[in-house]
């Protein structure tokens, strides 16, 4: 754990991991080349002194061997050149057993053995000088003698000079095996090397591509869990710092998604409540309307009767002298659908005002549907905004993923592992672009029907203030019905009071009749208007309840798409 | 005397073999032919020195002590003999050998491996030593500065022309007749023969007789030791002849070997009637010490090359490496050393290039400092 708080970024576990591989390459290169100089030094300074060694013990061996050779003629033939070969022979010896000497790394039973091969050659050489010097003395006899003490050390010298040949060609052995020694030294060590950063470079690799896929994981299940509309909250626990932010920002994300679509169902919730009402609403204005226009046919009928009544009475009137009696009784019956008309002017003026009263109701509600319809329109805008946000995100995180898919082809075998790592990271910006697609889509939606549902209410509203004219248009005439019919009824009244008076009052009654026969006609007329009236009204609130039922409609398929959502 | 002597190393050897501790002695090694009169010379000169060092308070409060090895001036034996000093744990620097043959043969191990020490001879003179090593160091100057001088006065104070060479067929006969041939050459002298000898030769008289019989030397030139020119010289007086002889330090002691030695000139870094006030002093303690004997160039060597050491290792401690260090500094970054046998002033190679040889002449049963014509 202590290893990921250092390494808290992607970028520093693949360094990390690509500097370990690089430490164990350059450190197993600086081992071999230091292993191969090392040997090749070795190597080379063996092989001198081999060399050397056996230059020198070659040049010896020959110069030994010259040096008997020339003492035992110079005992035949006395020439001058043989004594001066035998000379410089001497010399020639002495001088190779110095460079002997000088060798490096000789041992003791070399340099004892040097040592003894000198004095063993000198002695040999002394013998024969004094041999020679007996020669010249023409002392024949005593050089034989004396060349006979050349025997002894002259064998001990053979035999010397080749047991140090043979300790050379011995060393020659010993020295190869310390050069496979070391070399095997060298390789063992560079294979252990090459082996350690090997295994260091996996366990670093494998740790990096874990710590990279295990938060990419939570990362897609969690923008698995948005795209189906599971926007309940996240916990995504420690990420790598590039993958922090992006974390961070879902977190963001799926907390302002899961306030915007709470309010969402709130409000839809509430249309949903509204629409209802409205048409209920609706639905009550339409049966009231059916009675007023029922009702207006009623007192249409009414009028229609007491007219032809009059115009009875106007032509009973030219017979009045002689049927006073039925007079009375007609303006009595007159009097009596009179009261009838007012009573039900009175009651459908009760109506009419009720239905009134509704629909300013009504016109309040719609107004405030028409005000959440609005709220709700506001706050999709705010979700179309972070949608926008995590369609940015999800380009940045492509072109992320794809840049770092380059870096991984460029570092070559290295790579693929990180490779793998980009690609899974551009997958999780694609599902999260395509996640925020949907929303989009499913906002756009939720729009257009919020849309519908507001140009509906703008619709209700502008019938509802249609049907409030109407209705006080029928309010009016229903006042005017009932003047009239209060005009009629004291005409009546003082008909039947004064029938039994003079013909004059006859007369007067006639013209009280006709005036009465024109305000009933006029109240026939007005009463035509109000059934119109409120046929019309019937019309448009028979239209109002089919909007009604489409804002039920609209609502509740409202009411479904954010049922989509978990909150 | 000569018993105790041969007792006396190994006994030391046996004390010291279990030191090594940093409040013990000082130990240093000391490797010559003990057992002959040369090696004797150079023993009795080491030993006054320490005891000198150690009366005096020793090194940095520490006594010095000897170990004594004999290598009876065989290179064989001195090569095991270098390998046993070097082995010692305690030990910090080696005066030896004598001869130069045991010397060259001992050097490698003194050099080599990783506790390299110091080996400082008081009378190898071989040219060969010259740069063996950068712990090997002499205190004697070399045969080529021998011959040279030996070929010089025989030329000039002699006037000899010609020359015979009898050389004893080592390392240092070599040197030193190669180095007197070269300058007797040089001068326009000519070498009429050259003659090997060794221990072993039964006789030097068909040389010398063969010489008289060609015509003769103005000089017989000796480059060899006492015992060869012991037997050259008889020999030469049995057959008559009469040819001067010279040789190198190598002859020393012969003064009062049994045959007449007298008019032998012979080449010395060291002799006892050298004038100066610190040799009078040697001399005097040295007879004190050893009776009626005068040191020779061994034994003086040997007394300054312990005395030497005594003061390197007063400068820089008792460590193998930084005795050589300061060792060749000595006389050119850090101040000559005044010995009894002259200025020590090392050159890279661990010579005295510019201490001077001096001919004596043996007179009287003594070997005097010759004066010139």
């Amino acid at each position: 754990m202590r290893f990921a708080v250092r390494l808290n970024t992607l970028k520093a576990r693949i360094v990390a991991a690509l500097g370990v591989l690089i430490a164990g390459i350059v450190a197993i290169a600086l081992i071999g080349v230091a292993a191969l100089r090392t040997l090749d030094q070795t190597v080379s300074r063996e092989l001198d002194g081999l060399t050397q060694a056996a230059e020198i013990t070659n040049g010896l061996v020959v110069t030994l061997f010259d040096g008997l050779r020339t003492g035992e003629q110079f005992l035949t033939d006395r020439a001058a050149t043989t004594r001066q070969a035998f000379h410089d022979a001497g010399e020639r010896a002495y001088g190779y057993q110095s460079r002997l000497s000088a060798l490096p790394d000789l041992r003791e039973t070399d340099r004892l053995m040097i040592a003894r091969i000198a004095e063993l050659q000198a002695e040999v050489e002394v013998w024969y000088s004094l041999a020679h010097a007996q020669v010249d003395l023409g002392r024949r006899t005593a050089a034989e003698n004396t060349v006979t003490q050349v025997r002894a050390p002259t064998e001990e010298l053979l035999r010397l000079v080749q047991d140090f040949s043979a300790l050379q060609r011995n060393r020659a052995g010993i020295v190869a095996q310390s050069l496979q020694r070391s070399s095997n030294d060298g390789r063992m060590m560079v294979w252990t090397v090459l082996a350690a950063s090997v295994l260091l470079g996996i366990v670093v690799g494998i740790a990096t591509v874990r710590a990279v896929e295990r938060p990419l994981s939570r990362l897609e299940a969690v923008a698995k869990r948005f795209a189906e509309g599971d926007l309940r909250p996240v916990t995504l626990g420690g990420m790598p710092e590039e993958l922090a932010s992006l974390a961070d920002a879902m977190t963001r994300i799926s907390t302002k998604l899961r306030t915007l679509v709470a309010s969402l169902i709130g409000e839809s919730e509430r249309i949903a409540a509204s629409a209802n009402d409205f048409s209920a609403i609706s639905e009550q204005l339409a049966a009231s309307a059916g009675e007023i226009s029922t009702a207006m046919i009623d007192v249409s009928g009414g009028a229609g009767l007491q007219v032809s009544g009059l115009h009875e009475s106007a032509s009973a009137i030219e017979q009045l002298r002689t049927a006073t009696e039925r007079n009375g009784k007609m303006a009595e019956r007159l009097a009596e659908l009179g009261e009838e008309i007012h009573r039900l002017a009175a009651k459908y003026q009760k109506d009419v005002s009720v239905s009134a009263t509704t629909l300013l109701e009504l016109g309040d509600v719609v107004q405030t549907s028409a005000g959440q319809v609005e709220e709700l329109d506001r706050l999709s805008e705010a979700v179309y905004d972070f949608v926008e946000l995590i369609k940015t995100i999800s380009t940045q995180t492509n072109l992320l993923a794809l840049n770092a898919a380059i870096e991984a082809a460029r570092a070559g075998e290295r790579g693929i592992g990180f490779a793998v790592v980009a690609d899974e990271v551009r997958q999780l910006a694609d599902s999260s672009g395509a996640a925020a697609e949907e929303v989009t889509q499913t906002l756009s939606a939720v729009r257009t029907q919020v849309g519908e549902v507001s140009s509906t209410m703008a619709a209700g509203r502008a019938k509802v203030r249609g049907v409030e004219t109407i209705a006080q248009g029928a309010a009016e005439a229903l006042d005017e019905i009932r003047r009239a019919i209060e005009e009629v009824e004291e005409g009546a009244k003082r008909v039947k009071s004064d029938a039994a008076g003079n013909l004059d009052s006859a007369h007067r009654i006639l013209q009280e009749i006709r005036k009465a026969s024109e305000a009933a006609s006029s109240h026939a007329s007005a009463s035509e208007e109000v059934a119109a009236a409120a046929e019309q009204q019937g019309a448009s609130t028979q239209e109002m309840a089919a909007q009604a039922t489409q804002l039920n409609e609209a609502a509740e398929r409202l009411r479904t798409l954010v049922k989509g959502f978990r909150v | 005397m000569r018993n105790r002597r041969n007792v006396l190393p190994l006994l030391l050897v046996a004390a010291v073999s279990g030191c090594g501790s940093s409040d013990g002695p000082i130990l240093i090694g000391l490797a010559g032919p003990f057992s002959e009169q040369r090696g004797a010379s150079m023993q009795l000169g080491a030993e006054l020195a320490v005891a000198e060092v150690n009366d005096g308070g020793g090194v940095r409060g520490r006594p010095l002590q000897l170990v004594i090895l004999d290598d009876s001036a065989s290179a064989e034996t001195a090569v095991r003999v270098a390998r046993e000093l070097y082995e010692s744990p305690g030990l910090v620097a080696v005066v030896g050998h004598l001869t130069s043959g045991t010397t060259i043969a001992a050097a490698p191990i003194y050099n080599g491996g990783s506790r390299s020490v110091v080996q400082l001879s008081p009378s190898a003179s071989s040219p060969q030593l010259s740069g063996v090593g950068p712990y090997t160091f002499r205190v004697c100057p070399s045969d080529l500065v021998h011959g040279a001088r030996l070929a010089e006065w025989a030329w000039q104070e002699l006037g000899a022309r010609t020359a015979a060479v009898l050389y004893q067929n080592d390392a240092y006969g070599r040197g030193v007749r190669t180095t007197f041939q070269q300058s007797f050459e040089d001068l326009g002298g000519a070498v009429v023969s050259e003659d090997p000898f060794a221990a072993a030769l039964p006789t030097f008289e068909p040389y010398l007789r063969r010489l008289a019989q060609r015509g003769g030397a103005d000089v017989v030139m000796i480059a060899g030791t006492r015992a060869g020119a012991e037997r050259i010289i008889a020999t030469l007086d049995s057959l008559g002849y009469s040819y001067p002889v010279v040789g190198g330090d190598g002859l020393s002691g012969i003064e009062a070997a049994d045959v007449d030695a007298t008019g032998t000139l012979i080449s010395s870094a060291y002799l006892p009637d050298r004038v100066s006030p610190r040799n009078e002093v040697f001399v005097a303690a040295y007879q004190a010490a050893f009776g009626d004997v005068l040191p020779d160039h061994r034994g003086a060597g040997a007394y300054d090359a312990v005395h030497l050491l005594a003061r390197v290792i007063e400068e820089v401690g008792p460590d193998r490496r930084r005795i050589q260090e300061y060792l060749a500094t000595v006389g050119s970054e850090s101040a000559p050393y005044q010995g009894v046998t002259g200025v020590i002033a090392f050159d890279e190679n661990g010579d005295v290039p510019d201490k001077e040889v001096v001919i004596g002449v043996v007179r009287d049963g003594r070997v005097v400092t010759a004066i010139r014509r």
